[in-house]
């Protein structure tokens, strides 16, 4: 057997293993400084997807920007006075002189237009084209501003406390230059004015900060905290070292030749190194059998062929459902979790190779009496741990109805609670509340009209046909059924422009403040307008065909949920008012939806893939489909209870947990792996007897030994990822409970749940003295 | 040092250009360009093409009548014949050095005619490349100008002229223009932002000699960050026709007189 030989020569040659694995790492690492990161949401889905070939072409045809940034300035006594406006005034002129910004197209109080007539005359052009000197001037921008629907929830709230500056950028600029830049330029100001930044670009560079942060910082402490956790356990240096060694190698020969493959590090494959040791961990089971080897035969090198026997196939196959359940992954649409999954699978796969070869020759290098004096405690008697476990299976043992029905009770419950789930990707909600971008986005959501961005693009077959009034009033009414959703803040259309002129043109006259009458006005108004106002006025919301017209809806959340709502009333309302055109939705705030529903999709698909691949493994490894449902037990517990608590405590079910429930199958279905395959040895072992008392005795032994290992690879598991519970952004803490709450709670349904429903099957497990079981057995013993 | 190197190239110049300073140049090239005869006449034809090649079309009578000097007021006189639902629009821009133009417009589907508040000169002119000022000129004391050096366009010889605005209400931080020594056309303009990136160029296409007058009567202006630019042909130009000046009137924009517009 190919493992065999490897165990064989690595105890013989550890030398050479050791320095070969050394200068493979030291290879790998030289990839380490082409690192790049993908912070962009968008990337979650490849650049030929569906909706990001439409969004590209709908920010072509009206020439809207990718990426904005808004600035919110506020006021408590009222951002209309001279100081506040000479100092928006300034901060604008600044930022519009920044390398990457669009400066033609950033709206300000000096920039955005206004449509006005005095005296006769029509007025299109900048809302404050100086800043007024006089309170008299003061006034008269605030009657402008307040007549003008256009500029109100944009420009101004409704209390005149904020007002906003948009700055778009252009392709390819540098986000997180100009950010910084902008943040510079309002340090600057001394006034009581606050000063809020938020927007797409600014979230996603804190973001790729953050990323860095926990690769950078929590990951080292995860790998502090479980070398202390292991110095504790086992209380020998070198060993600790070996785990953290294997961990380290695994990690940088993934994440090398994921850097050296020229894939960017994204949000999930950031969290790979803490994954990784997490893995690492398995190898547990190997120290584990080796400690109580070593204290019954006294002879190393032979308490190591011994273990590895023994441990060697549950050890490969929970690699293989661990490497299955990520490997899964590669068949999900979003790119990201792809990455991942490959990622993980390589790195266990990397990680089991280490445990046949570089842990095995590093344990010829364990000094003896070091080993002695460690393992004095190390027996199933006299640990306290070990009492602890076996008077745990004792209960499933001896009360396993009772304990059964428990757990329906509970399954009950938890089936309750995953009712409730509320599938949901919130980016700016990845944030904490208390963060800049967080607080900038609520108050700006509070103030104006909503920082999250959908279009509803309203298209003909015909060109020229959003001249037709009934086209208009039609949008016109779309706007107002729209604005009735409590999600929209405000909407915006060439009918607010078209209805702006109409009613200026006509001294002001409320009476006019109406889609025009005929096609003629509305062409001749249109091209009035254009013949003042900045290009990108009429661009935005219209193409020069006059055939497809562009629905601004700002919404006042970025819960993937509002813009469905949005697109459900724009479709109840054309069922209501039928009209031949076709009304699509575009924008971030549409791209986020599909993205969210792509995930719900990978979620059941992940689910029913993993749930398929972990029973067939687990039926190929026990030889047994029996068997594998009795493995299965605990896994599908665990799992329904923490979407059970996920259910009840209604938090958002998004894009990280989706994919971590997934693969925590893979992961979940280890410590049942590692007790059935070592309570069926022992069975064999002590002479196959399947009556009551026998399997009992085994069943209480399984869980004092390898149980022990079992519970120490929970602890080792969650100490690890406890430290992302401190994280900065939230799916980082929501990864860190669930795998924490999933390790813990699968180690003990494995160990109370596992001996009850054997003693409850006994009769069906043990039917007929199983001759392929025996072989198998046997099978494993000579390995 | 400057001055230094402007004496050297003055040195080389032909006798007629030697005394020209950069802005008796510019001055020299606007009259050619904008000023040439007491009036003027074309049917404009304007192509507004996008990236993709999408082409929209304005056309439009243009007439213009000048009063006085180069560089004093100017008055012009459009018809709209295209897009068609903006078919017998007019536009009326009484052009005056160093104060703002005075704009009507009249809007024929409400029969109602507008002042229109000249704010912006940059904007764009009927939804093309062109701003106003590129069409009707800019003031040249806006600007201080410096002959740069001497440069052919195509197998004529021209300055490059770079100017720079005086104040800050201009959208380009700076542009060379690359005057025609022989007849002062402007041949090429390059406008950069007031980051230097050079964003905007016109080019004159083709130069004919209308009634004696050298006329650029294919014109191109391109934005170069956005791709899209506008190509004006200007068919049936002409020459000293005597227009009157009461065509420039409230009156007449509503009614326009058939023998002017057609």
């Amino acid at each position: 057997m190919f493992n065999f030989s490897l165990v064989e020569f690595s105890i013989r040659r550890p030398k050479l293993v050791i320095w070969a694995t050394v200068a493979l790492v030291l290879l790998f690492l030289t990839q380490f400084p082409g690192i790049k990161t993908d912070t962009n949401p968008k990337n979650m889905l490849p650049e030929n997807s569906e909706v990001r070939v439409w969004n590209d072409e709908v920010d072509k045809t009206f020439s809207l920007y990718e990426d904005t940034i808004v600035v919110g300035v506020q006021n408590d006594t009222g951002v209309l006075n001279r100081e506040t406006l000479a100092r928006i005034a300034r901060i604008t002129d600044a930022i519009v002189a920044l390398e990457g910004v669009a400066s033609r197209d950033v709206n300000s109080f000096t920039t955005i237009t206004n449509i006005t007539a005095e005296a006769g005359t029509l007025k299109v052009g900048p809302l404050m084209p100086g800043v007024p000197r006089t309170d008299a001037e003061v006034e008269t921008l605030r009657s402008a501003l307040f007549d003008n629907t256009l500029l109100i929830d944009r420009v101004i709230s409704k209390d005149g406390k904020t007002t906003a500056i948009y700055v778009p950028l252009e392709k390819g600029a540098n986000g997180a230059v100009i950010t910084e830049h902008i943040r510079e330029i309002v340090a600057v100001e001394q006034g009581t004015e606050r000063y809020y930044i938020a927007g797409d670009p600014v979230a996603r560079d804190t973001f790729g900060a953050e990323m860095f942060k926990l690769m950078g910082i929590f990951s080292p402490i995860a790998g502090m905290i479980m070398f202390i956790a292991i110095q504790l356990m086992f209380r020998n240096l070198t060993l600790s070292l070996t785990m953290m060694g294997v961990a380290m190698a695994a990690i940088i020969l993934s994440m090398g030749s994921l850097i050296g493959a020229g894939y960017a590090v994204h949000i999930m494959s950031s969290m790979a190194p803490v994954f990784l040791m997490a893995i690492a961990t398995d190898s547990i089971h190997i120290f584990n059998e080796f400690y109580f080897r070593y204290r019954e035969r006294g002879d190393k090198l032979a308490a190591i062929r011994e273990t590895m026997a023994a441990v060697g196939r549950p050890v490969r196959f929970t690699a293989l459902a661990t490497t299955a359940g990520f490997a899964v992954l590669l068949f999900m649409n979003i790119v990201p979790v792809q990455v991942f999954g490959g990622l993980i699978a390589f790195g266990t796969i990397v990680l089991r190779l280490f445990s046949f070869s570089l842990i095995p020759a590093i344990l010829t290098f364990v000094k003896d009496e070091k080993i002695a004096r460690a393992v004095e405690n190390e027996s199933t008697e006299l640990d306290r741990t070990s009492r602890f476990l076996r008077k745990l299976s004792e209960i499933g043992a001896t009360r396993p109805q009772a304990v059964a029905l428990t757990g329906l009770a509970l399954v009950a419950i938890a089936i309750l609670g995953t009712t409730q789930i509320h599938v949901n990707n919130n980016l700016v909600a990845w944030f904490k509340p208390s963060s800049e971008i967080r607080v900038a986005d609520s108050v700006m959501n509070q103030a104006l009209g909503g920082t999250s961005l959908g279009y509803l693009v309203v298209e003909s077959g015909d060109a020229e046909f959003m001249k037709q009034p009934e086209a208009m009033r039609w949008l016109e009414g779309l706007q107002r059924h729209l604005e009735t959703l409590p999600v929209v803040g405000k909407t915006f259309s060439v009918t607010d422009y078209l209805k702006r002129i109409n009613r200026v043109l006509h001294d002001n006259d409320q009476k006019f403040d109406t889609v025009p009458d005929t096609p003629e006005m509305i062409g001749q108004y249109l091209f009035l307008f254009s013949m003042s106002a900045k290009p990108a006025d009429l661009d935005n919301v219209i193409d020069p065909a006059f055939q497809k017209t562009n629905l601004w809806v700002q919404l006042k959340t970025w819960d993937a949920e509002a813009m469905r709502q949005v697109i459900q009333a724009a479709d109840s309302y054309q069922k209501a008012h039928p009209l031949e055109v076709k009304v699509k939705p575009a924008g971030i705030a549409y791209f986020n939806l599909v993205w969210n529903e792509e995930v719900l999709g990978d979620l059941v698909l992940g689910l029913v893939l993993a749930l398929v691949v972990v029973f067939v493994i687990l039926a190929l490894d026990f030889r047994s489909a029996k068997w594998a449902l009795v493995a299965y037990v605990p896994l599908l517990f665990t799992i329904l209870l923490i979407y059970g608590v996920v259910g009840f405590v209604g938090k958002d079910f998004d894009m990280p947990l989706s994919v971590m429930s997934t693969l925590s199958l893979g992961m979940a279905v280890d410590f049942s792996i590692h007790f059935i395959s070592r309570f069926r040895q022992r069975l064999t072992e002590t002479g196959g007897g399947t009556n009551k008392e026998a399997v009992r005795e085994a069943l209480l032994w399984t869980a004092a030994r390898p149980g022990k290992g079992i519970l120490r690879n929970a602890l080792l598991f969650a100490a690890a990822f406890s430290v992302m519970l401190a994280a900065p952004l939230t799916p980082y803490m929501a990864v860190g409970a669930f795998i924490v709450s999933m390790m813990l709670l699968s180690a003990l349904f494995t160990i109370l749940y596992l001996p009850a429903l054997v003693m409850l099957g006994r009769n069906w497990l043990f039917d007929q003295p199983k001759p392929t079981a025996d072989a198998a057995q046997a099978h494993t013993k000579g390995n | 040092m400057k001055h230094g190197w402007i004496w050297i190239i003055a040195a080389l110049l032909p006798l007629q250009a030697q005394a020209f300073s950069g802005g008796e140049l510019m001055k020299q090239s606007q009259a050619a360009f904008l000023y040439p005869g007491k009036d003027f006449k074309a049917r404009v034809v304007m192509k507004l093409i996008n990236k993709d090649g999408h082409e929209r079309v304005r056309e439009m009578t243009m007439l213009r009548k000048n009063s006085g000097e180069t560089g004093g007021n100017q008055k012009y006189f459009m018809y709209f014949f295209q897009p068609a639902d903006v078919k017998d629009m007019t536009f009326m821009i009484h052009k005056y050095p160093a104060k703002d133009d005075d704009r009507w417009m009249f809007i024929p589907a409400i029969s109602m005619v507008k002042r229109i508040a000249a704010q912006d000169k940059r904007s764009s002119f009927v939804g093309s490349d062109f701003t106003y000022e590129d069409v009707s000129g800019r003031d040249i004391e806006d600007d201080n100008h410096v002959i740069e050096r001497e440069e052919k366009v195509g197998n004529r010889d021209c300055y490059v002229i770079k100017s720079t605005p005086k104040g800050a209400d201009s959208d380009f931080g700076y542009k060379f223009t690359w005057v025609d020594k022989a007849n002062f056309l402007p041949l090429r303009e390059a406008q950069y932002d007031k980051k230097g990136v050079h964003y905007k160029q016109f080019t004159a296409d083709e130069i004919t000699d209308i009634k004696g007058v050298p006329t650029a009567i294919r014109r191109t202006m391109k934005n170069l960050q956005t791709g899209h630019r506008t190509e004006a042909a200007y068919l049936k130009t002409d020459y000293d026709l005597g227009i009157e000046d009461s065509l420039f009137s409230e009156r007449f924009l509503r009614q326009p007189p058939r023998k002017w517009v057609e």
